[in-house]
């Protein structure tokens, strides 16, 4: 293997296909025309449709917005992009460009804007994206928060902040949480397992290109006439299927999302189980590969569910058939049990590659080995099993049949069982440790303690006759925030600064971490622990106007909230300025044995330039000896060795 | 090796406990009860609450007690006990919240079934829900209908839901009890009120640009109280055209989105009825048969400025029809 001699920061002299012109070749300028011209022939399409069939009025722009706008023009974009190339060129017979992977690793800020089939710049491109979307999504809230600091209206109508609340939650959830997650599971997967690349690597580059594509959809509903998608991100049927235009860009955008989710979760799957090291046995495998994986299971499986749904409520809309309303013979709570079959799942897409990064870093930081590495594990697994049996607990209220209550019940407060699994074993590891505060640390640790207090309100909300009081109230909002920013959002941090030496070769600044950490936690606090109190005292979630009683702490929420806005400034400070100016960062700043601190930072194009041989677990800290892998460079007969002393 | 001490856990957990506690107690967490369902959903509550304070104050202790005591300084590259689990502590940390959950998911199924079961002289209420309205008929009693949902003192009530449009759920904090209700299909609820009071009824399910105004009241009476109001709904219903007709406006909730004098409503989700002539000129229609097409099918003609679909179409029986049409043409000038 050459690549060793590749410097990554010096550019190739000619990219392939170079001498054609810049209207050929793939790029942005090639995506610009491709987007219009496809946009044209879906526009061409649904005309000679109508016009066909004789339906007026011809012009009919709901149907234009979805064919044209929606699916043509993206797939315009993907293509000039250069996203389709290699499979056309394949597909019509005409010589593929050979990808010898080492053509296109991150070299230059531009090779990050285009399709690029580097799972190390995958993973970046994911990241940076996702936080881009985040950033975009905690404006919308401190919009509706500063219209909620007071009772009545003050800054928006109504529409507009039943939009902004919507397109908040669509964000964060689907062009953020889950993105985020498979960002970071991009970059350290194929690392943490010793492979050279995800499996599918331009499957791989396709799936995140998606992602710009669903966030734009999204945002675009602002500008269309009747406002944004404002029926919240659960986007419940029949209001979902006679609303403004906007709706059709929630519909759309998470298919393209749904799409891009499901691509990646087939190629961590297919890279963890066909590209795992010599010696890498699944139970010698990180904790955070294992969450990947069951994660990847539950993405494969339940956000098809998604997708049909979506179709459903906007054929139901545009096709004029009749899935969710009852006036056409539909089944209106029929939507909640498909939304939902994906929706509480995805509650765990959102989760579980957190506990994963919460593992890595509490063993790291700790100095122990991870407690009950077997049961973390096993609790995982658990955890996928029982997360597809409990979805209707999100629909105690809704009308389901009575008798669903009770087991589903009985299924929700039995998943607090593996969880709770975890939680204790994460605590015993830190028992007794060697306890580093750094800010992953910090961050891992927060998330703990705040998962906690969401996994008990979820007690209470698994309880039926509680939830009957408090569930569509702010109660609800608290609880969901508990989880998914207390724990999802904590861990994406950890996670960030944990890897950011891996990432970008320089490390972060350490006060600053501490910072945005104390600034997180207690801005957090504030702005959510009351609305605990909101809920179960009478104030419903998603309006914009509320009881004077609760003028006051609405006020105090708000200020909180905005305190915890400004805190992202400080952690996009650090981070941008660490890029650039940061100490250069050693391979392994952490003392960590998994594999992905055993090469350089950031590592070398293939990621391993000798192939390791896994020998041992690997969170064997304070073992004295112990050796996860050993490298072929390594002295003779090590392997043996090591092996015999397991 | 530091060695963490037991005995300082166990005293730092109580103290969290004891905390947790006091605001578990001090901060009055539930609105008051007005109803006899709210007596299981409160049990279920504070049991539920016992226990998290208990894993809350374990959880919290030995954090902070590892932040304190175990903490080592960053140039310090020791490792920890190399200790890689422990079967016996394993089981009980599985079987012990195993136990927690199925006793609260015993005691929530009980409370649950009892809650479901209307009473003895149990009464029913139809519950119409549209955007952005509630509508109670009280076919007990020659089918009145009201805006506000008015209950006899302790008496137990059956609510039956319909949706006219999209779904909507009916609640009220102080009865604890909530329910959606989903067009084509019926739902139940059941009331025992043991209160006199005003209690809002809230929207809880997201249903369209009023759903932040979808509100109105229960009034619990005592039951000579409700009679009398009884009667007077009925006596009102057969007055003259110009008074049945504010009647059927108060009734249908006309006011939740609507500014009309006469009735003193106030309204601003859509057209100011006080303006109708000036709409109906606008329409090209005369005033009476645009009022009347209004009501009955609202999008045949929209006034510009406000969307089209939010009004559902009311199909009132003929003579309330007449009445709220002879109400709006005589009311607005």
């Amino acid at each position: 293997m050459t690549a060793t001699t590749l410097d990554p920061h010096t550019p190739l002299e000619a990219p392939p296909h170079a001498h054609r012109s810049a209207l050929w070749r793939a790029g942005w300028i090639r995506a610009a025309w491709m987007t219009a011209l496809f946009w044209g022939i879906g526009l061409g399409l649904v005309l000679v449709f109508r016009w066909w069939g004789g339906w007026d009025p011809l012009f009919k722009w709901s149907t234009i917005t979805v064919v044209a706008t929606l699916t043509a023009a993206p797939i315009g974009f993907l293509a000039g992009l250069g996203s389709f190339d290699y499979w056309v060129r394949y597909a019509i017979g005409s010589p593929t460009v050979p990808e010898d992977h080492s053509t296109h690793g991150g070299r230059t800020w531009k090779d990050y804007f285009r399709p690029n089939t580097d799972h190390k710049v995958i993973g970046i491109q994911y990241v940076v994206t996702t936080i881009l979307f985040f950033v975009a999504g905690g404006l919308m809230a401190m919009i509706f928060r500063a219209e909620l600091a007071r009772p009545g209206m003050q800054f928006v109508d109504n529409q507009t902040f039943n939009g902004l609340v919507s397109v908040h939650a669509a964000l964060m959830i689907f062009l953020f949480v889950i993105p985020a997650f498979a960002g970071l599971g991009n970059y350290v997967i194929p690392l943490m397992i010793g492979a050279p690349d995800m499996a599918f690597p331009r499957l791989n580059a396709l799936s995140f290109w998606l992602l710009p594509v669903a966030g734009f959809m999204m945002l675009l509903s602002f500008v269309v006439p009747g406002g944004a998608f404002a029926t919240g991100w659960t986007s419940y049927a029949p209001l979902a299927s006679d609303q403004p235009l906007g709706q059709v860009f929630f519909n759309m955008g998470v298919q393209w999302a749904g799409a891009s989710s499901i691509m990646t979760a087939l190629n961590f799957l297919v890279t963890i189980i066909t590209m795992r090291a010599p010696g890498m046995t699944f139970w010698r495998m990180p904790l955070l590969v294992w969450a990947n994986f069951t994660t990847s299971l539950l993405v494969v499986i339940a956000t098809p569910f998604i997708a049909g749904s979506q179709f459903f409520v906007m054929f139901d809309r545009v096709m004029h058939t009749h899935f969710f309303i009852p006036e056409g013979g539909g089944y209106a709570l029929g939507y909640q049990h498909i939304f939902w079959f994906y929706s509480h799942p995805a509650v765990y897409i959102m989760m579980l590659p957190g506990f994963g990064i919460a593992s890595e870093v509490i063993s790291v930081m700790a100095r122990k080995p991870i407690f009950g590495y077997r049961l973390m594990a096993l609790s995982l697994m658990a955890i996928l099993v029982l997360g597809f049996s409990v979805w209707a607990h999100h629909m105690f209220v809704a009308g389901v049949a009575p008798w669903l209550r009770i087991p589903m019940m009985v299924t929700s407060m039995v998943i607090a069982v593996p969880t709770g699994i975890k939680v204790f074993s994460w605590l015993a590891t830190i028992w007794e440790g060697r306890v580093h505060f750094t800010t992953p640390m910090l961050f891992a640790l927060g998330f703990v303690s705040m998962f906690v207090i969401g996994g008990l309100s979820g007690i209470y909300l698994a309880a039926v006759p509680i939830d009957i009081h408090v569930s569509d109230t702010y109660f609800v909002v608290a609880h969901i925030h508990y989880v998914l920013f207390g724990g999802s959002l904590f861990t994406i941090f950890a996670g960030i600064y944990y890897w950011f030496p891996k990432m970008t070769g320089r490390m972060y600044d350490e006060r600053l971490g501490k910072l945005h950490f104390w600034m997180t936690f207690v801005g957090f606090n504030v702005t959510f622990f009351p609305m605990h109190w909101l809920g179960t005292q009478g104030m419903p979630r998603r309006v914009s106007d509320y009881a004077p009683r609760f003028a006051d702490w609405n006020m105090a929420i708000s200020i909180a909230s905005f305190f915890l806005g400004a805190s992202i400034i400080v952690f996009l400070y650090n981070m941008i300025v660490s890029w650039a100016r940061g100490r250069r960062a050693e391979a392994n700043p952490w003392r960590a044995m998994t594999l992905e601190w055993q090469v350089s930072s950031p590592p070398p194009f293939f990621n391993f330039d000798e192939l390791p041989q896994v020998v041992g677990n690997p969170y064997e800290y304070g073992v004295p000896g112990a050796r996860h892998a050993v490298f072929n460079g390594d002295r003779v007969g090590l392997v043996e060795e090591v092996e015999a002393r397991h | 090796m530091r060695r963490g001490s037991l005995v300082q856990l166990v005293a730092l957990g109580v103290v969290i406990g004891a905390a947790a506690t006091v605001v578990a107690l001090v901060v009055p967490w539930l609105p008051p009860n007005a109803a006899e369902e709210r007596d299981g959903i409160d049990l279920v509550f504070w049991f539920t609450t016992a226990i998290c304070i208990g894993i809350f104050s374990l959880v919290g202790s030995v954090i902070l007690y590892s932040v304190v005591k175990f903490r080592v300084r960053p140039d310090d590259d020791t490792d920890g006990p190399p200790i890689h689990g422990h079967t016996g502590i394993e089981i009980l940390w599985t079987a012990i919240p195993a136990i927690l959950v199925t006793a609260i998911s015993v005691i929530s199924g009980i409370v649950l079934v009892q809650n479901d079961r209307p009473g003895k002289d149990n009464m029913n209420v139809d519950v119409l829900a549209r955007q952005f309205a509630w509508t109670f008929t009280y076919p007990d009693h020659q089918n009145l209908t009201s805006s506000e949902l008015r209950l006899p003192l302790g008496r137990s009530v059956e609510l039956h839901f319909d949706a006219a449009d999209v779904i909507h759920s009916f609640w009220v904090p102080e009865f604890g009890q909530k329910q959606d209700a989903v067009p084509g299909q019926d739902t139940k609820l059941v009331i025992t009120p043991t209160k006199i009071g005003t209690y809002p009824v809230i929207c809880t399910e997201l249903c369209g640009l009023g759903h932040a105004l979808m509100r109105t009241s229960a009034i619990v009476m005592t039951p000579a109280a409700f009679d009398a109001w009884v009667k007077k709904q009925g006596e009102a219903l057969n007055a003259p055209p110009g008074q049945a007709g504010k009647a059927v406006f108060a009734n249908n909730g006309c006011a939740s989105c609507h500014t009309f004098e006469a009735a003193g409503a106030t309204g601003k989700v859509g057209p100011d009825l006080d303006k109708l002539p000036a709409y109906a000129k606008q329409a090209g229609k005369p005033l009476e048969a645009f009022v009347k097409e209004s009501i009955v099918d609202p999008n045949a003609y929209v006034q510009p400025g406000f969307p089209k679909g939010v009004m559902p179409p009311f199909n009132l029986p003929a003579d309330q029809l007449d009445a709220l049409v002879s109400f709006l043409t005589k009311g607005s000038k």
